[in-house]
């Protein structure tokens, strides 16, 4: 790793990243040049890489399917989501980091609620949802069917375990000396907990936060059973594009540009910290 | 009770312009229906209907292929979610049968003007079902074909098709000549077509062939076409004649674009609009405004809709229906009634709609060259819906038809993709169709 | 590891402090929260799952009707298609795992020597795990398609084969986990490259004082090292590659046929639009039988090891 560096070892690595960045970066420069296409340029053969570049396939998305709605939409579920899972998964994994709650049991029976396939307790969620939707208690909460609410408890279900699992290891990865000490000096669990752990662990759980995000921010299923108008997100409202004049490919490719733009620029924010937060506990050997 | 809510409806439909000044309190009913379907068309029509009656109609636009299924959990749910629902010709039976959708048949004998103007064919298949009326139809995917009729003109052609098939070349007649057709016109890059040098390859038929539903639209045109159905009249799949016609769609997958197996009708559309195709098989009459482009796109190119070889094709309608579940029954049949109505029906042709209205299709108005862009399928859905007049299949008539309908392509597109042999693809569907209907399957005329 | 036991007590002992709530109860109410919602939401459904895979239930046909005993277990057995789609899955979680664990450390690899332009390049491929199987996925059926798609257009000017890569049953599988590969690398490419990263110096300048080659340190220490999180990563990879079904959905829809039907794909068939629930959940609950015996076996190593550090203190 620390070996010397020849020049055409370089060559040859500096040329392999170039064919790593062609293959991830490729399909998302496409999507983008094909929402900036006149609809006569995008089902064409031979593809066209010159034409005359317009707005108009984000108009359409924009006014006409009114697409900021999911956004909108989808921001507030995925931001929530997100939170929760981070709370509640913070505070559970501490707790399986620290005090090895359920001897690894636990543990093991909360990664495996992951393993249902979402398919299977689809009807059962929507059942559960539409009953709750009923109740006073539902509708102050906005748990019922096509309510922000009820998306919101499904993705802070399914996302918990992924959370948990990997909180586990940043948690482990913190030096318990300094809870001791602080233990020692008169401070309570709790104040341990707030004012020395969490802040330890914050680039982990800033990593969980943001693939929990992601997680939320691209679910479809759930969003797709679970809600019909108000609280669809943006990957159900790029349904509304496959029309039976055939799938709007300009104002599709606009739609997705649009959607993955929040995503990229909090990934791009949270980079730095991400990547440094990105160390399992396990590693420190 | 019944009669009482239809009289109250009638009463308020005549009432409708008196309220219209003093609502303030309009009655929500949702629309679930097709995504970006005619989106303006349609929000204007919701536009006039909020107007004239004192209601507030939302509209959910889905994916065709997730309607179904988000329909049905819907309904098994009796959530009241949606009050109009839009439902595929072979859809209508499992929601009449199992009490999804209420009957409009009292609701419409007070406007037996609306259901008679429907074309006698469609009425039939989309609106009827065990003596009852289900709603109105508003909009029809029956099938002809597109060619391109340049090609058929083409004096060069035309004496080449002659000398190799012993026949002149013309629109075909029958499914043999469909395919001779489709062989004719498939060349390679740097061979001649009309006399000019082709920069890359055409291809004689463009085919509906991919994971889709259509794939079994276009057999559907094959089979009734031969006088057989998908279902016999003892509720079973009759494996040989499906055989026989998968084993020729399968011998056209050579003269299609390899494409064909992926794609739907709007991949169709993209092939004939990009020059790439001679022809579709079997094909939804209502993309004619798609397909018309063709000639803007494609010097030269003149598009004709005909009717498909053996005048039998996939015919029906997307049909509005009330949901049993719905809170305002009445008002949502009012919708029904509004935009299934010759009013909305003849703005909705205006558009480039293809309606179901004999009123309307039948009307000079659309048979100008000027209205041709739009409208210029009419004549050939009026044919198709003489020929086919008094004509059903008992896939519109089981309850179980949704349910086939939906899954049915699944062994089809297996035998079209080369998986598995035709006859293992019909032996495939009747196994399928028999664990779906649990034995034969029962047919309710 | 010896000295476990003693030093929890001495734990406790710090710990019993003020409030006089002892570390068990402490714990207990840390976890409790997350553990509620998860309790309520896995096991509600799981019994709805259970109890309906013991009746007959067809959505269109009256509902959840009686109990029919075992037969749609016995069903299970006897569907090849049940098979057919188990057995597409481990070709694609197989394929796609190791394929995303190699290129993925490779990748870690790549980027840890560089020395210019690594936050730019590290930005640029977390690109494709920002957006979402439903919509992308709908893009690289454009990129794939055999007329107006890019791809099969660039390889034809290189005068290479242009592939039908949805549309021929032979390959159409593959093509969906390319896509699977280019969405989800990214994710094993970050945490490798982290883990790399974080590695102490100490034992990788011991090792380059006594002469060993490159190879040796990468086998005996890299690899040991870096394990424990690739394990990590493994596990959660395969767990979402057995339960694949946004890519299939939008890439193949199963087809052509049944080529790409995966086993989530063949439950949402059965379960979506035949609402043959019944079965549906049988197959669900037989599916988790499977994956929880797997886990047990996969997972002890990992498990062994959080616990371990855990007691550790």
């Amino acid at each position: 790793m620390h070996e010397k560096r020849s020049l055409p070892l370089e060559v040859l690595r500096y040329g392999l990243i170039v064919l790593v960045i062609g293959f991830f970066v490729f399909p998302i420069f496409w999507m983008v040049l094909t929402s900036l296409k006149p609809d006569d340029a995008i089902m064409v053969s031979p593809p066209r890489f010159l034409f005359t570049p317009t707005l108009e396939n984000y108009r359409h998305a924009i006014e006409d399917k009114n697409f900021l709605f999911y956004i909108r939409n989808t921001l507030i579920i995925s931001v929530i989501s997100t939170v929760f899972v981070v709370i509640l998964g913070s505070l559970a994994a501490y707790s399986f980091a620290r005090y090895n709650v359920g001897d690894g049991h636990l543990l093991f029976f909360i990664l495996s609620t992951k393993m249902m396939p979402a398919i299977a307790v689809i009807l059962p969620f929507f059942l559960i949802f539409r009953e709750v939707g009923k109740t006073g208690f539902g509708q102050f909460m906005h748990l019922g069917l096509d309510q922000h609410g009820a998306l919101i408890l499904s993705y802070v279900v399914f996302n918990l375990p992924f959370a948990i699992w990997l909180l586990v290891s940043f948690f482990q990865d913190i030096p318990r000396e300094l809870e001791h000490s602080a233990r020692l000096d008169g401070l309570s669990r709790l104040k341990v907990l707030r004012k020395v752990t969490l802040p330890l662990a914050a680039p982990g759980i800033a990593v969980t936060a943001v693939f929990t995000l992601i997680f939320c921010w691209n679910e479809f299923l759930f969003a797709y059973i679970l809600t019909r108008k108000t609280a669809s997100t943006v990957t159900v409202g790029v349904e509304s594009f496959f029309t039976l004049q055939g799938i709007l490919w300009g104002p599709v490719a606009a739609a997705a540009t649009i959607a993955v733009a929040p995503m990229l620029v909090f990934v791009l924010a949270m980079q730095r910290y991400m990547v440094r937060g990105l160390t399992f506990g396990a590693v420190r050997g | 009770m019944k009669k009482l809510l239809a009289a109250a409806s009638v009463l308020a439909l005549c009432a409708g312009h008196a309220q219209a000044n003093e609502c303030t309190n309009p009655v929500q009913i949702t629309w679930s229906t097709i995504a970006g379907f005619y989106t303006d068309a349609m929000n204007q029509f919701v536009a006039s209907f909020e107007k004239e009656n004192c209601a507030k109609v939302q509209v959910i636009n889905t994916d065709n292929s997730q309607l179904y299924n988000k329909q049905v959990i819907e309904m098994v749910g009796q959530t009241g979610a949606y009050d109009v629902v839009t439902l595929e010709t072979a859809e209508k039976a499992e929601f009449a049968a199992n009490g999804f959708i209420l009957p409009m048949t009292e609701f419409l004998a007070e406007r037996p003007d609306l259901v008679e103007d429907v074309a006698p064919t469609l009425r039939s298949i989309t609106v009827e079902y065990d003596g009852n009326i289900w709603g109105l139809p508003y909009y029809t995917y029956s099938a002809g074909m597109f060619i391109r009729q340049d090609l058929l003109d083409d004096p060069i052609e035309q004496a080449a098709f002659q000398e190799r098939y012993g026949y002149p070349l013309a629109r075909p007649e029958t499914w043999e000549q469909h395919r001779d057709i489709a062989e004719f016109f498939t060349r390679k890059a740097g061979e001649k077509l009309k006399g000019q040098m082709l920069e890359r390859d055409f291809y004689g038929v463009g085919l509906m062939a991919g994971p889709f539903p259509d794939i079994q639209d276009e057999l559907s045109a094959q089979l009734w076409g031969m006088g057989s159905d998908w279902l016999t009249d003892e509720g079973v799949v009759p494996v040989d004649d499906v055989e026989k016609v998968l084993a020729h769609y399968v011998g056209l997958l050579k003269f299609a674009p390899p494409a064909a197996l992926t794609v739907t009708y709007d991949g169709v559309m993209n092939q004939m609009r990009d020059g790439q195709i001679a022809m579709t098989h079997g094909f939804f009459l209502d993309q004619w405004p798609n397909a018309v482009k063709t000639e803007e796109s494609v010097p030269g190119a003149v598009i004709a809709a005909i009717e498909a070889p053996g005048k039998r094709a996939y015919v029906g309608g997307f049909l509005l229906a009330v949901s049993s579940s719905s809170a305002n029954p009445e008002m949502a049949m009012r919708f029904v009634a509004h935009i299934g109505g010759p009013e909305v029906q003849r703005q909705f042709a205006d558009m480039g709609g293809a309606t179901t209205l004999m009123s309307v299709l039948s009307d000079p108005v659309y048979e100008t060259a000027e209205r041709r862009p739009l409208n210029g399928e009419y004549k050939t859905l009026l044919q198709v819906f003489e020929s086919m007049k008094g004509f059903s299949s008992n896939l519109f008539n089981t309850p179980f038809g949704a349910k086939i309908y939906n899954t049915m392509h699944i062994p089809l597109q297996s035998a079209a993709a080369g998986q598995i042999t035709p006859r293992q693809a019909a032996e495939q569907l009747a196994a399928d169709v028999a664990a779906i209907c649990g034995g034969p399957c029962p047919i309710k005329r | 590891m010896a000295n476990v036991l003693g030093v929890s007590h001495a734990s406790d002992m710090v710990v019993r402090s003020k409030a006089g709530m002892s570390d068990r109860t402490f714990s207990i109410l840390l976890v409790a929260p997350a553990l509620a919602v998860i309790l309520v939401f896995a096991i509600l459904p799981l019994v709805y799952a259970l109890d309906v895979s013991f009746r007959f239930a067809d959505l269109t046909r009256g509902g959840i009707r009686e109990y029919v005993g075992l037969d749609n277990y016995r069903r299970v057995f006897s569907d090849s298609n049940f098979w057919t789609a188990g057995w597409i899955t481990l070709k694609f979680t197989v394929v796609a795992v190791t394929l995303q664990m190699t290129l993925g450390v490779g990748i870690a690899f790549l980027l840890h020597g560089m020395t210019v332009g690594k936050g730019l390049v590290r930005s640029l491929i977390i690109l494709p795990l920002a957006t979402s199987a439903a919509v992308t996925g709908l893009f690289w059926r454009y990129l794939y398609d055999t007329q107006f798609g890019v791809l099969n257009w660039i390889l034809g000017s290189f005068g290479l084969p242009e592939p039908n890569w949805l549309g021929d049953y032979t390959i159409a599988l593959w093509s969906v986990v390319i896509f699977d590969v280019w969405q989800w690398t990214p994710f094993v490419a970050l945490i490798a490259l982290a883990g790399l990263q974080a590695l102490p110096r100490e034992p990788f300048e011991a090792a380059e004082l006594d002469g060993a080659s490159s190879w040796r340190v990468l086998r005996t220490l890299t690899f040991p090292l870096l394990k424990p999180v690739l394990f990590l990563v493994l596990v959660l990879r395969t767990i979402d590659c057995v339960r694949l079904y946004d890519a299939v959905a939008v890439l193949t829809r199963g087809g052509p046929g049944t080529s790409t039907e995966t086993m989530t794909f063949y439950l949402y068939r059965t379960g979506l639009k035949l609402f043959r629930m019944d079965y549906a959940s049988t197959m669900a609950i037989f599916f988790l039988y499977v994956m929880l015996v797997a886990a047990i076996f996969a997972l002890t190593p990992l498990l062994k090891q959080f616990t371990d550090r855990a007691k550790e203190a």
